[in-house]
């Protein structure tokens, strides 16, 4: 009995660290548990998702052969990529702003990319490097929340999440997930923010950006970082950092989406596009400069194109 | 030649000449040993109701737990040994979240139903590969309760792995008078308020002690809020206006 | 004289299983209903393997898939995406909606994150609340609900067109109009038409035949449709959506 309760239950340790990986023909992953309520779960049926791997001696070689684009441009399977994110935490909670370009080589595959994964109303995810990899695994993560909420009778905490979230990437190592993300929400702690990345790094922190476009986030960011910045200031903050991503940075752009997690839960802001936010700012919103944040708008009228004039030196 | 009545009780897997598979049929007797569960659907939403024995002044009633969410639409109470009812609610629970995550969608109340009834036939000899089995049924029954794109929903589990939809049920060790009288009171255009009234007075006559906010609990399913157990203010008030 | 240069260095030879098989597929959603279509021309290389290779396929009275990519691949996964709403409807008794096809496909093209799919998938149909809609996915299950997607071999000749027709990019509405949120179907079934002829013109995987699958919400009727040439009812239901097929031909050069 002991046994199938593990494989029901699902949540012992070794069940859910296990890699569930089959080289033989997909087709046995159904097997006799298909039949019963098992049936249509796919390769979940065993409580774990498995993952059919090629016969090769190395599949993770495989793999980089036909996907990665930018050891090879002209391989075949063009996976999406995430850019530029950004999180950090403050006084009033937590700010998640990341842009919404996917690219596929240098085409832009997609413009309007939901970089925040919801995982539930007081978590969220952010998507950077393979947007599969992080959208299956975060929603992964949602369900795992969501069992931990059931069986302990409270929600699970921002930590015990992220680190099953690393732990369940560390368990792939070296077969070739890519993914960068941060997990945000708001627990008996106070606002929470953990990194975690395919590689298995895991780390806890006021400030994080992620991705191709993260250096030029970081510079505005860190230079506009303190604790105690109120809501408003903080999300024009997060606003200005993807907007600065998505100008110096080609794989990143198009328009920014805004997330503030404070003690309720998650809220959404906006979305931005980001040449209006260069033109024109972003609107009549709290925080908001009331002007583009392109410096040539700022500047107008100070720019080598049409210079100042110039007072003569007495 | 044939084999005595207590020699076809022996196995989980063996029929008797008749063709009564005895150990299931006890398992089926566990449960009228069990505390009384009432369940009573409207078309407003589920209630159901059970039973706490108390047996000591020193037990903490809140700590015995007989009715359980499955997912936010989904509840369940439980009649008999209430330990095997954890196994088949955390098939449920992993069925149920295994379903939204494949599907975006909230499982239908019979699927989770069916599931549960799944696990309650793997008893007996295991299958080539599926390693050790359960060596004995069930001892619970469960009654589902759960809202779907088909309203709201009443499902009773046995150990046989059979199951039923209903509009009131009642299981445990006075499941006879109660459903005799649940037969008598329930109407099809019930409120949610009448229900709850409903299951508690079909608790309180086959009841031992008097029935008061300790030794009963009640639950929901409503369209608005989903499950919930209601706390023991809420319990009062009932009972008070009863 | 054998040829003994080639054992002189040992040769590497790495596990390639897949093909690339030409063609485009493009889906526009409506406000009611969902355009979903394909050129049927199959190719690998420079050789044109057949003229007419289905790559649009219907899976439910109001659910439509194409695939685009290697065709066995593409041909496999919809059967087995075919195999998963049988067991669904056996298990359920009710057709997927739109929504969870879409889940569905993303958790059976990660099931293959290690062994990928080379299929590029557009999901179009209409959803439990009667909307129409366009789910696209990258090969290994990555998706996002949008108006609309091109993929496969003219992506990048059709998208910025679409870009411009359906989502009015980079255009500014003439003074006191506004651009319209929702197309109406007989301007996006044109829409499409002029996309397949245009990257039939000018590229070469693109051509022969053109299938457009039209899926009509609940109730909805035939504005649009009416009149077009080489239209025809696919419909199994008479009480629900309503599924159409136009057929075209593209040039054959």
């Amino acid at each position: 009995m002991n046994s199938l309760i593990q494989r029901y239950a699902g949540s012992s340790a070794a069940s859910q660290q296990r890699r569930n990986v089959s080289t033989v023909d997909d087709d046995d992953e159904f097997s006799d548990a298909m039949w019963g309520s098992e049936a249509g779960f796919g390769s979940l049926a065993k409580g774990v998702p498995s993952f059919m791997v090629p016969s090769v001696p190395d599949p993770a070689a495989f793999l980089r052969l036909h996907t990665d684009d930018h050891a090879d441009p002209s391989c075949k399977i063009k996976i999406q990529h995430g850019t530029t994110t950004l999180a950090f935490r403050f006084q009033g909670g937590v700010i998640v702003a990341v842009d919404s370009r996917a690219t596929a080589g240098s085409y832009v595959a997609s413009g309007t990319v939901k970089k925040v994964i919801e995982i539930n109303p007081y978590l969220l995810g952010t998507m950077a490097g393979g947007a599969a990899d992080c959208q299956y695994w975060e929603t992964y993560l949602g369900m795992h929340c969501r069992l931990h909420e059931l069986r302990n009778r409270e929600r699970i905490s921002v930590s015990a999440a992220s680190k099953y979230l690393s732990n369940l990437v560390y368990s792939y190592k070296g077969m070739g997930l890519s993914m960068g993300t941060m997990i945000c929400g708001w627990d008996k702690t106070g606002p929470a923010l953990f990194y975690v990345d395919s590689d298995g790094t895991r780390l806890k922190g006021d400030l994080f950006s992620v991705g191709s476009g993260s250096t030029f986030a970081y510079g505005v960011l860190d230079q506009g970082y303190r604790w105690d910045l109120t809501d408003e200031e903080a999300q024009e903050l997060g606003r200005r950092s993807i907007y600065a991503a998505g100008h110096r940075d080609a794989f990143s752009g198009n328009t920014c989406n805004l997330y503030h997690v404070k003690e309720h839960g998650w809220d959404f802001i906006g979305n931005y596009d980001i040449t209006t936010l260069h033109y024109d700012g972003p609107g009549n919103v709290s925080g908001s400069p009331g002007h583009g944040y392109g410096y040539e708008i700022r500047v107008e009228g100070q720019t080598s194109a049409n210079p100042p004039e110039v007072v003569a030196q007495a | 030649m044939f084999l005595t009545r207590s020699e076809y009780d022996r196995g989980v897997n063996t029929f008797s000449p008749e063709g009564r598979l005895f150990q299931v049929e006890y398992a089926i007797e566990a449960i009228k040993l069990g505390s009384t569960t009432v369940g009573v659907r409207t078309p407003e939403g589920v209630v159901l109701a059970v039973e706490k024995r108390v047996q000591s002044p020193l037990l903490e009633s809140s700590s015995i737990e007989k009715i359980m969410e499955i997912d936010r639409h989904l509840g369940c109470a439980m009649s008999g040994l209430t330990a095997d009812a954890r196994t088949m609610i955390d098939h449920a629970r992993v069925t149920a979240q295994n379903h939204a995550f494949t599907y975006d969608e909230p499982i239908k109340v019979e699927s989770v139903t069916q599931a549960v009834c799944d696990l309650a036939l793997r008893f007996g000899e295991s299958v080539h590969d599926e390693g050790a089995m359960m060596s004995r049924p069930f001892g619970v029954a469960l009654l589902i309760a759960g809202i779907d794109e088909l309203g709201p929903q009443l499902y009773h589990t046995d150990p046989s792995g059979t199951f039923m939809r209903y509009d009131a049920k009642a299981i445990g060790s006075g499941s006879e008078a109660a459903q005799s009288e649940l037969q008598s009171k329930w109407y099809k255009q019930m409120t949610l308020s009448a229900a709850q009234t409903l299951t508690l007075q079909v608790l309180k006559q086959v009841m031992e002690e008097k029935l008061d906010h300790h030794n009963v609990q009640l639950a929901q399913v409503t369209p608005q809020n989903g499950f919930e157990i209601l706390d023991e203010v809420n319990l009062k008030e009932i009972i008070d206006a009863m | 004289m054998p040829d003994t240069t080639s054992l002189d260095h040992p040769a590497q030879r790495a596990f390639n299983p897949y093909t690339e098989n030409g063609g485009t597929i493009l889906a526009i959603a409506g406000a009611d209903f969902s355009v979903i279509a394909g050129d049927t021309r199959q190719s690998e290389g420079y050789s044109i393997q057949t003229r007419y290779a289905p790559k649009v396929f219907q899976l439910t009275d109001r659910a439509v898939l194409a695939v685009n990519g290697f065709a066995a691949d593409g041909n496999m996964f919809v059967k087995k995406v075919k195999q998963r709403l049988e067991w669904y409807r056996h298990a359920h008794s009710k057709d997927m909606p739109l929504r969870a096809i879409a889940r569905l496909i993303q958790t059976m093209l990660y099931g293959r994150r290690f062994f990928p799919y080379y299929v590029y998938n557009i999901l179009g149909g209409i959803e439990e609340d009667g909307t129409g809609a366009v789910y696209s996915f990258d090969p290994v299950g990555s998706y996002e609900r949008e108006a609309c997607r091109a993929a496969g071999a003219a992506q990048s000749l059709v998208q910025p067109f679409l870009d411009n027709q359906i989502y009015f990019k980079n255009q500014r509405p003439a003074h006191n109009t506004s651009h319209p949120v929702h197309l109406p179907l007989a301007t996006v079934l044109s829409i499409v038409i002029d996309s397949f002829t245009g990257a039939t013109e000018r590229h070469i995987e693109v051509g022969d035949g053109l299938e457009i699958y039209v899926v009509l919400a609940k109730g909805r009727g035939l504005h649009g449709l009416e009149g077009v040439r080489g239209v025809q009812e696919l419909t199994a239901t008479d009480d629900g959506e309503r599924v159409f097929v136009v057929r075209r031909e593209l040039k054959k050069d």
